[in-house]
């Protein structure tokens, strides 16, 4: 399509006309709703009966919970490498897919803290961790880091969206008047006057700015948890940068997932064009290997000075119990997509989204593989204890509660991106070159 | 065929999932079921039972006849209701010894009189018990040994008098005997040198170490005991609180500020970065919301 034969009329057109309430939407925030209804009985169960009801015992006493957890924080990095990153640096390209990446980063960010309490015995003491807060604890910089880069996306993801937000209160008439009156409050009376986008202009920089720290450290502090103990498999001093690039690789995926389901279903495609996905495939390779040379270090170092503990671990995940996995995780979360992503014909919508889901599924299970083993292999022999303390079984309830986050988050996405534009609307004006909207 | 093998397994492995992590029957040696208790479940014996009941069953099985046990996996359940009191005596006696996790075993917890006394307060609740008649313990005919402990401060040495307790209560020198000294630590004993076996005068000696840390109050705390891996005697132990040991003028591990210490002892260093990128951030944070309320009030129309 040429750039000429948009127009101001079809952009708006375009980019607005998901902003309703049909039978697809209702049907999918339907199903989201029950499932999420079964999985939050699942979790009544766990606070009536306690942790019991999950498979965690004293050995593997962080189990899919925790797994979770890591993967969550890992997903929502990718608003910073999108927005921040690539938009400081100067890439244009990203202007359509920042409001998908930040979506994302507010819904993974949001959801992660409710992914700890999942793993708490007494949820309702909660407000300990912040009372008996001790400075020394990474646990306490977690909370904090994780808290201030949510509101930092949220900002973030607000801030661009003012002007759209006025555009489609004027524009957008067949809504109803109350919802209307939403964007009217939420659009904070923008009229496109030199002083507001001032404003905007300087707060939008100081987040893109403030933001890139913030997601370093959630990662990285995230990582610390594990990385400040002893045990084979997490005393390591590359964890951090080890957690944030296999977070980059994640959160491309999952954006990538996003951009081909916006694009199908609210009809986007001359907007989130081939290449979009060109480039993301690009930067899905790069960031990829980025990771392979960290997992290179993490398991090569190890594997060749074989201290007595990392060698039982290292030979369960690479030979022995967890081998099956392991090896899927890292040739076909890893190699196989770094070797695909460097040909052209694979960075196509359908095949890379093919591929980022694979991505995905073994990024979740890259992050089991980080939490699970380390704990079935402690320094002391293990003795005296019952059968079921042995290996980590999940439980069905523990499974049906470790998916409630990820409904969640799919609920948290589908809201967002329902009530307003995937892509941002005046943005896209003002680089299309069409004639400027009048905000009256 | 094969599809309904495959049926079966899958039914099987999903009626299985919710019953993981539960338990598996708790089984009791048919000898131990008809163990009896060795006294009269009298009145007096329930109301001690009920002081070792409340200290040690009370937080999982809560009050008995209340159904209000903690919420444990598998829950421990009400001792007083028909399915726990359907049980012999000795059923209950075997459990309260051996355990089952999350239930502890009380073996080394509590005595064996102590266990018989619970097991008498719990019969309390029910009206229709009726104690099988009592079997005396068999008396006890090996060796009875109690020990004494001495320091001799000049020579710095400790003694262990070891005495065989005979039938008409008298003591005999007890020779042969192999004690060994342990000193209090902040975790635990520590064992000093190598066992001793007592002379003929049933006496053994061992050398304090001069280096050896006492405590804060600069008293080292003793321990004697027999060693007696077979189980064949009966022995007492000795303690003693002696003024020797190596002054300890060390700090505290909780004196100085550390990572390790609790939140009034974190390091300055720590704090200091902790609030300030904390106080820089959320300031910028709080600045961009003014901007918000700054955009809302210079877009209002004159
Ligand atoms: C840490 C919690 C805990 C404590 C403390 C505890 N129990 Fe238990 N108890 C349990 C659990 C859990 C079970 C169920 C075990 C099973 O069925 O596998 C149980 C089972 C029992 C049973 C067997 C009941 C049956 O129906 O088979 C008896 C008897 C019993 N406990 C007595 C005691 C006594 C007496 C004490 C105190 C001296 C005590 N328990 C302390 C948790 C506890």
């Amino acid at each position: 399509m040429a750039e000429k034969d948009f127009t101001l009329e079809k952009i708006t057109g375009d980019l607005t006309h998901h902003i309703r309430l049909n039978k697809g939407f209702l049907a999918w925030m339907g199903f989201l709703t029950i499932s999420l209804l079964v999985c939050l009985y699942a979790y009544s169960l766990q606070l009536k009966n306690g942790l019991g009801v999950a498979g965690i015992r004293d050995y593997v006493s962080w189990g899919m919970y925790l797994s979770n957890f890591v993967f969550f924080v890992a997903s929502s990095l990718i608003g910073m490498l999108i927005s921040a990153f690539l938009g400081l640096i100067g890439m244009k390209w990203i202007t359509p897919l920042t409001r998908i990446a930040e979506t994302i980063a507010v819904a993974f960010a949001a959801v992660a803290g409710l992914v700890i309490v999942s793993d708490m015995g007494r949820p309702e003491r909660l407000a300990n961790v912040f009372i008996y807060a001790r400075f020394q604890s990474p646990i306490l910089w977690d909370v904090t880091v994780i808290t201030t880069y949510f509101v930092l996306s949220l900002l973030l993801l607000f801030l661009p969206m003012i002007a759209d937000l006025a555009i489609i209160q004027r524009k957008v008439t067949t809504l109803p008047a109350w919802l209307r009156t939403v964007y009217k409050v939420l659009s904070l009376n923008y009229r496109d006057t030199p002083e507001q986008n001032r404003i905007i202009h300087r707060s939008i920089r100081i987040l893109l700015i403030l933001i890139i720290p913030a997601a370093l450290s959630i990662h990285t502090v995230t990582s610390w948890l594990f990385a400040v103990t002893s045990r084979a498999g997490w005393d390591s001093t590359i964890f951090g940068p080890y957690f944030v690039s296999g977070a980059f690789v994640a959160g491309t995926a999952a954006v990538i997932l996003a951009m081909f389901f916006f694009r199908k279903n609210y009809k986007l495609s001359d907007y989130l064009t081939d290449l979009h996905f060109n480039n993301m495939g690009k930067v899905l390779a790069t960031v990829s290997l980025v990771y392979l040379y960290f997992n290179l270090n993490e398991f090569l170092v190890p594997g060749y000075k074989l201290k007595r503990a990392d060698a039982v671990h290292l030979h369960e995940l690479l030979a022995g119990k967890d081998a099956l996995l392991f090896w899927f995780v890292q040739i076909g979360g890893l190699l196989l997509p770094i070797l695909f992503m460097l040909f052209r014909r694979f960075r196509k919508p359908v095949p890379i989204t093919i591929i980022a889901v694979a991505v995905l599924i073994a990024a979740w299970f890259k992050r089991y593989l980080i939490v699970i083993p380390t704990q079935e292999h402690p320094f002391l022999p293990i003795q005296h204890i019952p059968e079921n303390f042995l290996h980590y079984t999940p439980t069905l309830t523990e499974t049906l509660i470790s998916i409630a986050p990820f409904l969640l988050v799919l609920i948290i996405i589908t809201l967002i991106l329902k009530f307003f534009p995937v892509i941002p609307l005046q943005e896209t004006a003002k680089e299309k070159g069409v004639e400027p909207f009048i905000f009256d | 065929m094969r599809k309904r093998n495959l049926f079966i397994v899958l039914t099987g492995l999903t009626l299985s999932f919710p019953f993981m992590g539960m338990s598996q029957t708790w089984d009791v040696p048919a000898d131990q079921k008809e163990v009896v208790a060795p006294f009269k479940f009298t009145p007096g014996i329930q109301k001690q039972g009920e002081q070792i009941y409340s200290k040690n069953c009370h937080s999982c099985h809560g009050n008995p006849g209340k159904n209000d046990w903690a919420k444990l996996t598998p829950p421990p359940g009400d001792l007083s209701a028909v399915k726990a009191q359907q049980q012999t005596d000795g059923e209950w006696f075997y459990k309260i010894t051996t355990g089952k996790a999350p239930m502890p075993e009380f073996r080394n917890v509590l005595s064996e009189d102590e266990r018989w006394w619970v097991v008498a307060f719990l019969r309390s609740f029910n009206p229709g018990y009726i104690q099988p008649e009592p079997v005396a313990k068999k008396v006890f005919t090996g060796r009875v040994v109690t020990l004494n402990l001495t320091f001799d401060s000049t020579q710095k040495q400790v003694i262990v008098k070891a005495y065989d307790m005979l039938q008409d209560k008298r003591k005999a020198p007890a020779a042969g005997v192999e004690v060994e000294l342990l000193v209090k630590r902040y975790f635990g004993n520590l064992t000093m040198g190598s066992p001793v076996t007592t002379n003929t005068q049933g006496i053994a000696k061992f050398t304090f170490p001069g280096d050896l840390p006492a405590q804060r109050d600069g008293f080292s705390e003793l321990v004697a005991r027999v060693l007696d891996p077979k189980g064949l005697m009966q022995t007492t132990p000795d303690t003693l609180r002696i003024a020797a040991g190596k002054s300890n003028d060390q700090p505290s591990l909780l004196e100085t500020r550390a990572w390790w210490s609790v939140r009034s002892k974190a390091p300055v260093w720590i704090i200091l970065t902790y609030t300030l990128s904390v106080l820089i951030v959320w300031g910028f944070i709080i600045y961009i919301l003014l901007s918000m309320v700054k955009i809302y009030k210079s877009g209002k129309l004159k």
